[in-house]
């Protein structure tokens, strides 16, 4: 079932340029370890994963395999604000997740250092942990320059909400996307 | 002159500053010659965007100096070592040359405190001959302000940077004065001349968002070209220097 779903977001996420993906809180775990298991197994595909939720070591420590790829980069906003002090070759680590727009110069430097004959693709978890930190129009601003600047760059976006948390800013943010995936408990 | 034409030769009489944003919200970079201010508080990045600008155009065969007041040789070049952007090689062939002022007007029997229209006068010859002798294309005095400081009224201030300003526009010399202000004021120089004076004035402030603090970029002014008046803002690493996206308006 997690086989359909990682089929279901890559395809959308090939075809559209961008795709939000609202989830359950109780099927995030599932959804989460299918974008894992998606970036691991890609060969000539760039992917970058932009964490609000988990820590760099706590991804790499589940996933260490991680170290060894390096058509995967990250951009880590939790570290740092959590007082945890960290380098890696393959992460970039933001001071605070307030610092949106250093979210986004890291990610067009990322891009542009990194050359492949595949696509690119770029997953933002999450919208709703962005939510926490910064206010409302902050977000929405953010998210549309975020989808612009992709956009502009041929660079294939995935956001995920958690459906619980969704309300109408967030159901407005989401919504800038080309394509919405709702994940149900039955599809997994 | 066909429009090609007209903005090939337009491109050719800027300097690029090798910061990409700020070269493309300039239309290509700074009308050569200019004197620009560098406004911004305590460690809002001046002199660090003032080397950048210095060894970026090192690296396109313009030789620049870089004129300190406010701080040591030996600390200014230990900052600077931590940058990626800098290299030692370009100090050691001369293409970037640091100068402590200090030790010029000792040199030149200055008072340290207050400056006589003579000594204004002996200090800028001694500019102006530097500059020419080493041929610069680009130039940096940090800081302006403490240069005012020892000019002892505001005429005083307004002919020396008019006549330090014309006579590296001469030499098409683009120069950078760093102007320090008190932080969060909406100010551009402690004695309120030197905006005036300059083509250019380049703002480095900072936002506050939930308690952090965002440094921020704006071009307030740049006479000779058309350019962006909105606020950037600016990130500061030892792996890529200076960096500039626009910021969230909300």
């Amino acid at each position: 079932m997690l086989d359909g779903l990682k089929e279901r977001i890559y395809k959308s996420a090939q075809i559209h340029q961008s795709v939000g993906v609202i989830v359950p809180v109780s099927n995030y775990s599932d959804l989460y370890e299918t974008i894992m298991m998606q970036m691991l197994g890609s060969k000539q595909d760039l992917w970058m994963y932009v964490s609000i939720t988990k820590t760099y070591d706590t991804i790499t420590r589940s996933y260490k395999e991680f170290a060894n790829k390096p058509n995967i980069f990250f951009i880590d906003c939790i570290s740092r604000a959590a007082g945890i002090s960290q380098k890696a070759d393959n992460c970039s680590f933001i001071e605070s997740p307030v610092m949106l727009e250093r979210i986004l110069m890291e990610m067009m430097h990322a891009f542009r250092e990194r050359k492949t004959e595949g696509n690119t693709y770029i997953v933002l978890d999450s919208l709703s942990a962005l939510m926490i930190y910064n206010n409302v129009e902050t977000v929405k601003e953010f998210f549309q320059h975020f989808v612009n600047k992709t956009r502009a760059e041929n660079i294939h976006c995935v956001s995920v909400v958690i459906e619980e948390e969704m309300d109408d800013h967030l159901n407005k943010i989401i919504f800038l996307n080309e394509k919405i995936i709702k994940v149900k408990e039955s599809f997994i | 002159m066909s429009e090609a034409e007209l903005e090939t030769k337009e491109e050719e009489e800027k300097c690029q500053t090798g910061i990409e944003e700020m070269d493309i919200q300039m239309n290509g970079g700074i009308p050569v010659g200019s004197t620009v201010l560098v406004v911004g508080s305590s460690g809002s990045g001046k002199t660090t965007l003032c080397m950048q600008y210095l060894v970026n155009g090192a690296k396109l065969g313009e030789r620049g100096v870089f004129f300190t007041i406010t701080e040591p040789l030996f600390k200014l070049t230990k900052n600077l070592e931590g940058f990626d952007f800098y290299d030692r090689k370009l100090i050691e062939t001369g293409m970037v040359n640091l100068i402590d002022l200090r030790i010029i007007s000792e040199r030149l029997g200055l008072d340290a405190e207050k400056y006589s229209v003579e000594d204004a006068s002996a200090l800028l010859d001694v500019l102006k001959d530097i500059a020419e002798e080493l041929d610069v294309k680009r130039l940096v005095i940090d800081s302006i302000t403490a240069l005012c400081y020892r000019l002892q009224t505001r005429e005083m201030i307004r002919d020396f940077i008019f006549k330090l300003g014309t006579s590296l526009a001469a030499m098409s010399c683009t120069t950078f004065l760093t102007s320090e202000v008190p932080p969060r004021t909406f100010k551009y120089s402690q004695y309120e001349i030197e905006e005036f004076i300059s083509d250019g004035i380049i703002f480095l402030g900072d936002v506050e968002r939930k308690g952090d603090l965002i440094r921020t970029l704006q071009l307030v002014k740049m006479r000779g070209t058309a350019h962006s008046r909105a606020k950037f803002a600016m990130n500061i690493s030892t792996e890529r220097g200076i960096e500039l996206m626009p910021l969230l308006k909300s």
